[in-house]
């Protein structure tokens, strides 16, 4: 089982996200809709990958991601950046940041799983 | 001087304070209750509250009739309580002068069962003043207006 | 390969969610233009109202609606150079946006409605482009100082300094607490989430910043959340919110005195650098599931299902026990059941609650618009209340409530120019308030200054006698036909609309409406509605000659009563009368007739039918002329003593503008039963 963190403030947003990402077998879901949220979430369990958005109240997608990337546990954390911003500057700011990938919205549900199935550390399918 | 409202009800006079009258209005029927005191016409819809009509005749132990195109609602408002009357004819407005009220005469006051609070004479009138909190007062040494038991023989409330 | 994912599905979820923001975002553009209007800026709202546009710009591209894409990108490019900038747009670009918001608000209306989503209107466009060329020029400024750490300071953005000072300024403290997660603390209900939640009761939340920390017994997950607070709350309240010792907390306060009561922006501090470092804690709103009313109504659906076994489980039981097993235990269980059903009922009906300032907050935008048509000045005052009230009813008293402002901003409320010859202020004034009526009532009155109802005019224009009281008077406006609008503006009366607000609040709410009014003072409406609207699904049906209605829900069955089938139990010695049995499942129901009881004068040898209801779980038939019909019922209380009679739930009108009695047989079974001869005319 791989456990995916999907942080968006908007709760259709994370459905969204989720229902694309159903498709892939063996994957568990947490949402979280703050920035504060996901950190801590981070910090008490383990998760194999991260769907950030940029965007939330409180603490946003960037600051999330210096944190995680400041912390030892946290530092090879795939993250996969969901944004509106879909310029080639915004890929390289969040790239530098430490994101792993980067993602443009609006999205199709193909090309998330795609990404997703890149970066997840092992192949969590055993489908058919 | 305050203005009163005065009203029929078997060919006798009544006033009431205009301040308690919320509006008059052509009887065009109640719902009856069932189980309510014989004195409920029935319930009618005003604004979207649902009050009571009381037919003074027979709160005043009179026979009732039946309505003609005289007949009037008279909608009462005392404290929050909103209760309508039926009355034989109701048609003018009068101005009375409180320190003119009389007390009422022992014989008449008992034949309204003490629903008047006193008199007044206008001229070769006599109009009798109601006490209107006493009167929409369910009157609990009257008849019992809650459904009998259905065991109490005397009035068969199951199939006979 | 993979399944497809159709995002158009999430169309409902997403209207919801942008509608939403949408709301959000107006607010805070009438929170901003009040703050530019006394000199100020509103940082925090300027940032809010960026962000609403930014997550409506998302969504919408996700779902592919191009057009509020385009208008939601450019309102949010305009704000976001704002934003940067830390200054207030200037004053007249708030109109521009709030038609930018209205614009997109306009195109998820015809999306909800089916309909596609019209190109971005191109006059909006270009003024908008109008506003892009005027954009202000980047003005440096310093700002004052906090004693916190430099490493915290560095990372708060100039308006939340701002707030702490505001804040410090006007006699609240500053507070330090610091909050470690660990999964100890999550168990014992101790998230950053809750404890958000919790400080929101005691203290204004400037800013959450996580920290990193290396693993130890007091940081057990490696972090900890520093939150800067401003309270006025003791200590102990503060440390018990964050669920910490008070000892911990650090005090901090301003460095030095500042003299100017005008603290000015500074650059310095982050701001909004494209999407990065977002400091709003204080607009999120914790815990909030956002659900469609219909799947509500579904879970309803659900719940009568339930209930309905839940009849069947009882009479199985019942069964049981007539055979002689004891069935204590499990009559236990049935009444536990039953108990839970009920609070399960009320729960989901919580669920659909939503609060009357939902309702209010909406009231101010409304005016804006109105003022600039109508050339009037008005103050809007807003007293709301905790209360809450059904989505249903919310939704059908909001056009209510337009009309009601609409009148009085546009017939009542006297120009500038006439206020100061009536020598009235100015500037109008509109009042509305809530209040809880009862456990069950709202009472909203909206009231306005201006120039009362002129009860002539109205009678004139309406062609009927002048109205002797304030009760005729709102009939008189109520009256079909009189909704012109030249009543209204000639003769100061009102006229528009307020047929649909009687129709509304009386006919459909079963409310009441009220009239105060004084010429050249002022006037105001007061409605009382239900929480809940008491809908109900009813039977109606007929017993000499007199409709009634039944709630379905209290009705086991509708029976056919076959006069060849009933046994009539004979009157016996002590007189007591006769009375018909019949079969049903096995079990002997007796038939009361409905007219005898009510003592009602009746034609012998109708009583076709019978509606079976259960008192103590034992079945009762009562015996009715005929079935008229299912249909939905509004039911208004009779509170009077005078008609609060056993069996009488209430009253509802069925069309004709007649009360028709809504029965509670189960209530008039028991009071037969309380006498015993129903329940020993069984055995």
């Amino acid at each position: 089982m791989s456990a995916i963190l999907v942080v968006d403030d908007s709760k259709v947003m994370r459905d969204m996200v989720v229902a694309c990402l159903r498709a892939i077998a063996g994957t568990t879901y947490t949402h979280a809709s703050t920035g504060l949220e996901a950190i801590e979430r981070l910090s008490l369990a383990h998760f194999d990958l991260m769907v950030l958005d940029l965007n939330m109240p409180d603490v946003g997608g960037i600051e999330v991601l210096e944190f995680v990337r400041r912390q030892d546990r946290l530092r090879a954390l795939p993250v996969l950046i969901v944004t509106t911003r879909g310029d080639e500057e915004s890929r390289e700011r969040v790239l530098r940041a430490g994101a792993t990938a980067f993602l443009a919205k609006p999205f199709t549900p193909e090309a998330i799983i795609a990404e997703v199935r890149r970066l997840l550390p092992e192949p969590a399918e055993t489908r058919a | 001087m305050k203005l009163h409202v005065v009203f029929v009800v078997a060919g006798v006079e009544y006033a009431l304070p205009i301040t308690f009258v919320l509006q008059m209005e052509s009887f065009t029927g109640a719902t009856p209750v069932p189980g309510s005191p014989p004195y409920v016409l029935g319930v009618v819809t005003l604004r979207g509250r649902v009050i009571p009509v009381l037919d003074l005749r027979r709160r005043f132990g009179l026979p009732a009739v039946a309505p003609t195109l005289d007949t009037r609602i008279i909608v009462t408002q005392v404290g929050g309580r909103v209760v309508a009357f039926c009355v034989d004819r109701a048609r003018e407005v009068i101005l009375l002068e409180p320190e003119r009220l009389q007390p009422a005469p022992e014989l008449l006051s008992e034949r309204t069962i003490g629903f008047v609070n006193g008199t007044y004479t206008v001229g070769q009138r006599l109009l009798l003043l109601l006490d209107l909190p006493r009167i929409s007062e369910s009157d609990h040494d009257h008849e019992p207006h809650a459904l009998p038991a259905a065991d109490d023989h005397r009035r068969p409330a199951l199939p006979g | 390969m993979t399944t497809s994912t159709d995002l158009k599905e999430f169309l409902t979820a997403y209207l919801v969610e942008a509608e939403e923001h949408v709301a959000l975002a107006n607010q805070r553009l009438l929170a901003l233009e009040a703050a530019q209007r006394s000199g100020g800026h509103d940082a925090r709202a300027l940032r809010e109202i960026f962000r609403s546009l930014h997550t409506i710009k998302g969504l919408s591209a996700m779902v592919g609606v191009e057009p509020v894409v385009a208008i939601a990108h450019r309102l949010e490019a305009f704000v976001r150079g704002y934003d940067r900038l830390g200054t207030a747009p200037p004053l007249h670009s708030t109109d521009v946006l709030l038609k930018g918001v209205q614009a997109i608000a306009q195109r998820l209306t015809a999306l909800g409605r089916g309909e596609a989503a019209s190109p971005p209107p191109p006059e909006l466009l270009a003024e908008l482009d109008r506003l892009d060329s005027t954009q202000a020029a980047l003005v440096e400024q310093s700002g004052p100082e906090l004693d916190l750490e430099p490493e915290l300071l560095a990372k708060l953005a100039p308006f939340e300094v701002e707030q702490a000072v505001r804040g410090i300024r006007s006699g609240e403290r500053g507070v330090i607490a610091e909050f470690f997660p660990s999964p100890d603390r999550a168990a014992q209900g101790f998230s950053i989430n809750s404890v958000r939640e919790r400080l929101s009761a005691c203290a204004e939340i400037v800013r959450v910043l996580p920290r990193s920390l290396p693993v130890s017994p007091e940081s057990p997950a490696g972090l900890s959340f520093v939150l800067i607070l401003l309270t006025q709350a003791s200590d102990e309240q503060v440390a018990s919110a964050v669920g910490v010792k008070a000892a911990t907390l650090k005090p901090f306060s301003t460095l030095r005195a500042v003299a100017s009561p005008d603290v000015p922006d500074s650059i310095g501090a982050p701001a909004i650098d494209d999407e990065e470092n977002d400091p709003l804690a204080a607009g999120v709103r914790r815990g909030i599931v956002r659900v469609d009313v219909n799947r509500l109504d579904d879970a309803m659906e659900e719940l009568a299902t339930l209930i309905v076994t839940r009849y069947r489980l009882a009479r199985a039981v019942a069964a049981l026990t007539a055979r002689g097993v004891n069935t204590r235990e499990l009559s236990d269980v049935v009444a536990d059941n039953a108990r839970q059903l009920r609070s399960l009922r009320a729960a989901i009906v919580r669920v659909r609650m939503v609060s009357v300032s939902d309702l209010l907050d909406r009231v101010p935008l409304l005016v804006r618009g109105l003022q600039r048509t109508t050339n009037r000045r008005v103050r809007v005052e807003l007293e709301g209340t905790e209360a809450e009230l059904d989505k249903s009813v919310s939704e059908r008293l909001f056009p209510v409530l337009v009309h009601l402002v609409r009148n009085a901003v546009d017939h009542a409320i006297e120009t500038p120019d006439e206020r100061v010859r009536r020598k009235k202020p100015e500037e109008g004034l509109l009042r509305i308030a809530c209040r809880a009526h009862s456990n069950t009532r709202l009472e909203l009155t909206v009231s306005d200054d201006g120039r009362g109802i002129d009860r002539q005019a109205v009678a004139r224009k309406a062609g009927r006698p002048v109205p002797e009281t304030e009760a005729a008077l709102l009939e008189l406006l109520c009256m079909p036909g009189l909704s012109t609008r030249d009543v209204a503006t000639t003769t100061s009366g009102r006229g528009m609309g307020m047929e649909i607000v009687k129709r509304v609040v009386i006919d459909e709410l079963g409310g009441e409406l009220e009239l105060a009014t004084e010429l050249g003072t002022g006037t105001t409406f007061t409605l009382r509605v239900p929480l809940t609207i008491a809908i109900v699904d009813a039977f109606a049906f007929e017993c000499a000659g007199q409709r009634f209605v039944v709630p379905v829900s209290t009705v086991d069955e509708i029976v056919e009563v076959d006069r060849a089938e009933a046994v009539a139990v004979p009157a016996n010695a002590d007189g007591r009368p006769n009375l018909d049995i019949i079969l049903r499942r096995g079990h002997a129901v007796p038939v009361v007739r409905l007219a005898n009881v009510f003592r009602m004068t009746h034609e012998p040898g109708t009583g076709q039918k019978a509606i079976i209801v259960r008192r103590a779980g034992l079945p009762i038939a009562f015996a009715v002329d005929r079935m008229l019909g299912q249909q939905e019922v509004v039911i208004r209380p009779m509170n009077d003593a005078l008609v609060r009679v056993p069996g009488v739930s209430g009253a509802t009108d069925l069309g004709d503008g007649r009360p028709t009695l809504v029965l509670d047989l189960v209530a008039l079974g028991t009071s037969l039963g309380a006498g015993g001869s129903a329940r020993s005319a069984l055995t």
